[in-house]
């Protein structure tokens, strides 16, 4: 039997879609499970974030969607194909970017790209000539890829991830060790490339300032099962963490204190200050400053709103 | 699945092979030094044992063959181990190649090294020692083809061990080509062997290429047919390895080596 493999694009709504995926690593002496039943949905046409601490199953799991990897069990479906039966379809469609900037050393700007181009048997050049012009690399179009430094070659890899004009893209980590401006500019790049074509971007990042600028959902992953989902305000009130409110004072308050006071989710004692993470500041601030104050002077008060960066702590504990 | 996209993901390893030799010096100095050096090696070698004619033809042509063998082996066997060594793996199997476009385009330019390396081969033989090695042009180019084929073979086996064992099997990139034409007959006729490992040679198309081409200068050949038997060898062995290397694939794909080598 033939396979019909015409992509009808009303068919499915989710770019992926993981149902109890697990993956055991196993070798002659040890078994090690890397994600314990995963059950994710990507939508199309989004920038879905995927964050977790080092060694959380990020990778793996990104690597399992790429095709790169096969799955012990569960079933992963990628712009409507099986992972498993239809890997040569999923990667006519999709392409990844890692932070890992490697790319053959000897060959130029160009030449990658071009290699690439072929790889998906492209044949316009002009792809080539404008993914080149748009990642900024006129300048370094003839300089070998281990002359590169390293922003230019992290623009190489994400130019060379949009050169089969992907529906899919997985970057992993595309900013990881890039100076804060580099940083920005690919951001804004990663972002500018997803809302002109359209496409959906599966990220990975431990920057969660980036995770907040580019995702719209995100799912948080913690020793390979996913343990929080949603929008970066749902994030955060499933945890019912709204606020910080952060007190410096040299005062010495019992640790019990706060365990059951109310709208209070956590406290943090830091040299000089604590920490409180609440439900609502104008609810709770006056409360907490005058228990903080029966133990010493209060000599500053700050309040913000809770960012992704306290829900992932909270999350990755 | 269109045709001519076919050609061009093949070409893509072909062009890749051709940018990186162009590059390197390395791979400049493996398709014309190495194989000078042992020809003349064995050349002197011969002079110096005051070898016949047909000898010296007989020692030359395993001399050529395997530095042919060896210079195009390297192009397919290569053809993981840049991307392992560059740590790009991972992007390379992201894309909808198969293992075909891998093997074939890389090999491509190992047909071609290994027929410059022939040329020059044929010329120093030519000059330094006057043994004319070339046979009428049809029989030349079907034993070369033959010695390509058997390249290809051990590129095979050598991206499947890789595949399988990882970094650890580099060494086989180098080594197999030696391996195979000592056992093959690369100085002497195989019917001096042990009986065990002379089995083992007529299980290997090589051997029958090297005898077929020897035959021009008189001596005997174990088979009736050589070339036949070894053209059916090779296309039966490429099956089988095609087959290994995609298990081998698939194997990599369940534990994690793929993404392993991209780290």
């Amino acid at each position: 039997m033939v396979r019909d493999f015409k992509l009808d694009k009303t068919r499915f709504v989710d770019a992926v879609k993981c149902n109890d995926v697990w993956m055991i690593y196993k070798s002659l002496l040890s078994e090690k499970v890397a994600l314990k039943g995963i059950n994710l949905r990507v939508p199309k046409g989004e920038i879905f974030g995927l964050l977790g601490p080092n060694g959380a199953g990020k990778t793996t799991l990104v690597s399992i969607m790429a095709t790169l990897l096969r799955q012990t069990r569960g079933e992963v479906e990628v712009l409507g194909f099986d992972s498993l039966k239809d890997a040569k379809e999923i990667r006519k469609r999709i392409n990844i970017a890692s932070g890992n900037p490697n790319l053959i050393w000897s060959l130029t700007v160009y030449e990658n790209l071009r290699y690439y181009a072929m790889l998906y048997g492209i044949r316009d050049r002009r792809i080539v000539e404008n993914l080149i012009k748009d990642f900024e690399l006129e300048e370094f179009r003839n300089v070998e890829f281990n002359r590169l430094s390293t922003g230019n070659k992290q623009k190489l890899i994400l130019a060379r991830a949009f050169i089969n004009n992907p529906e899919l893209v997985f970057l992993d980590e595309p900013t990881k060790g890039l100076d804060p401006p580099i940083a920005k500019r690919l951001r804004e790049k990663i972002r500018t490339m997803q809302r002109e074509r359209g496409i959906t971007v599966v990220l990975t990042t431990h920057y969660m300032s980036e995770a907040e600028m580019l995702c719209k959902k995100i799912a948080f992953i913690n020793h390979g099962e996913i343990v929080a989902e949603g929008t970066k305000e749902e994030l955060k009130q499933m945890l019912r963490m709204r606020d910080k409110i952060t007190i410096e004072t040299d005062a010495e308050i019992p640790e019990q204190k706060f365990q059951n006071f109310e709208g209070v989710f956590m406290v943090e004692r830091n040299e000089n200050s604590y920490t409180f993470y609440v439900d609502s500041v104008e609810k709770r601030l006056w409360d907490i400053a005058k228990e903080v104050a029966n133990y010493g002077r209060i000599r500053n008060v700050t309040v913000r709103e809770v960012d992704l960066e306290d829900v992932f702590n909270e999350l990755a504990k | 699945m269109s045709l001519r996209n076919e050609i061009y993901k093949t070409l893509g390893f072909t062009y890749r092979n051709f940018i990186i030799t162009r590059r390197n010096f390395f791979t400049i100095f493996e398709t014309l030094f190495w194989p000078v050096i042992g020809l003349i090696s064995v050349g002197l070698m011969s002079v110096y044992l005051e070898l016949s004619k047909e000898q010296f033809a007989f020692i030359l042509i395993g001399a050529v063959t395997l530095s042919i063998l060896q210079v195009s082996q390297l192009d397919v066997a290569y053809v993981l181990l840049f991307d392992i060594w560059s740590k790009s793996v991972r992007y390379t199997f992201v894309t909808p190649i198969s293992a075909w476009n891998m093997i074939l385009g890389s090999w491509l330019f190992g047909v071609f090294r290994g027929f410059v390396a022939f040329l020059i081969l044929f010329v120093a033989s030519e000059v330094l020692f006057r043994v004319n090695i070339l046979i009428s042009l049809p029989w030349l180019l079907l034993f070369l083809f033959g010695v390509f084929l058997s390249a290809m073979i051990i590129g095979v086996i050598t991206c499947s061990l890789l595949l399988i064992f990882g970094y650890r099997a580099e060494i086989f990139a180098w080594t197999l080509s030696a391996i195979f034409m000592l056992v093959c007959g690369i100085y002497y006729p195989v019917s001096m062997l042990p009986e065990v490992i002379r089995a083992l040679s007529y299980a290997i198309p090589l051997t029958h290429f090297l005898e077929f081409y020897r035959g021009f200068y008189g001596f005997k050949t174990s088979f009736e047919n050589p070339l036949l038997i070894g053209y059916m060898l090779s296309f039966f062995a490429l099956a089988v390895l095609v087959a290994l290397y995609l298990w081998a694939f698939e194997r990599a794909r369940r534990r994690g080596t793929i993404t392993q080598f991209s780290e």
